[in-house]
């Protein structure tokens, strides 16, 4: 209760247009988006900006939020934004050609055991299908109820539930190989 | 991570598969999400959280500008019809005065109103509310169908009468 009562608080302190209340918000999300974004895209520098765009948009939209649940609207405005990423021709290329760096990198950090455990995540959910990876992400992410994801992606929460669960099963056989 | 979403996924399963399934796939998911605590994200750095703070403090400032004037647009539009209604209204006020000078009841003659003679007056208004309760003496014989049915007659004769006590103007004067 005390913490959904701080929230309150700094969301009517963002409304009032408080630097303060939005550098809260920052510290309090930044990480999860931040994870959301890495583990969409794969990679750091596209994931910083998606972080730098969503807090900005945050600060154009917060008059929009409403109420009802707020990390259920950001997650809703993250994914927005990851899609209008994906959707950019000239970003996607640039993804690409990151990617292809990144891949040839990959191959000569096979010793490094940390960053081995963080790539081998992130290679066997890029075997995944985007949707699939995505819905996995938002519920990990997100934290937020499959009732509140599958009204958030405007489908039946048995549809929901069952990708889910394909997909994490997928997602474990492939990284138990 | 997984800590708000503690939700019960066997008996979501159960909604749409037996009971054995349901724990197979609940067993799934809890399975896969330890796979996902096992391999945390990198955390964004420090200096990308500073830049995204001192990003938002120059984006709200043309904003906190933007908002300052659109109140004052507001504002002066508000004030300038104001304006405009009270110079209106203090114009036809002014005609208004000069064409009556005084707002009086206008069954009663100005005369009477302007009139020092108290006994003079109380004798017209006598007069005046006899009239008046005569009018409504044949009003209600009118309404009440006793002249016999002749209401047409009646109604032209009172309208007759109605229209002589305006025309003669000093009949209120005595």
């Amino acid at each position: 209760m005390a913490k959904s009562d701080n929230l309150a608080r700094i969301i009517i302190g963002c409304k009032a247009g408080s630097a303060e209340s939005f550098s809260e918000l920052v510290d309090i999300y930044a990480s999860r988006f931040y994870g959301y974004f890495y583990r969409l895209t794969g990679n750091n520098e596209v994931s910083n900006d998606l972080l730098s765009e969503l807090f900005i948009k945050l600060v154009e939209k917060i008059s929009s939020y409403k109420g009802g649940s707020f990390e259920s609207w950001l997650f809703k405005v993250a994914s927005n934004i990851f899609h209008d990423y994906l959707r950019g021709k000239q970003r996607r290329k640039k993804l690409l050609e990151v990617r292809k760096k990144q891949l040839e990198s990959r191959k000569q950090e096979v010793k490094k055991s940390d960053s081995e455990r963080v790539d081998k995540l992130q290679i066997q959910l890029e075997k995944l299908d985007a949707d699939m990876r995505e819905l996995i992400m938002l519920r990990f992410y997100s934290q937020l109820k499959l009732k509140e994801i599958a009204e958030m992606r405007s489908e039946p929460i048995g549809t929901t539930l069952s990708r889910l669960h394909r997909g994490l099963k997928r997602l474990r056989e492939l990284m138990e190989r | 991570m997984n800590g708000q979403n503690e939700e019960n996924l066997k008996e979501l399963f159960e909604r749409f598969a037996g009971a054995e399934q349901a724990e197979r796939a609940v067993e799934d998911v809890r399975k896969a999400e330890q796979i996902l605590l096992e391999y945390p994200a990198p955390a964004p750095d420090d200096g990308l959280i500073a830049d995204i703070k001192s990003e938002i403090a120059g984006a709200i400032l043309p904003r906190q500008v933007n908002v300052f004037r659109r109140i004052s647009y507001k504002t002066a539009v508000v004030a300038a019809a104001a304006i405009v209604i009270a110079a209106i209204s203090v114009r036809l006020l002014d005609i208004g005065g000069g064409r009556h000078g005084r707002a009086t009841a206008a069954m009663i003659p100005e005369a009477l109103w302007d009139s020092d003679d108290i006994s003079a007056d109380y004798a017209e208004l006598a007069i005046f509310t006899a009239e008046i309760e005569q009018i409504e003496s044949e009003v209600l014989t009118l309404e009440l169908g006793e002249n016999g049915g002749n209401g047409d007659t009646a109604v032209s004769e009172l309208e007759m009468e109605l229209i002589e006590i305006e025309i003669a103007g000093d009949f209120w004067k005595g």
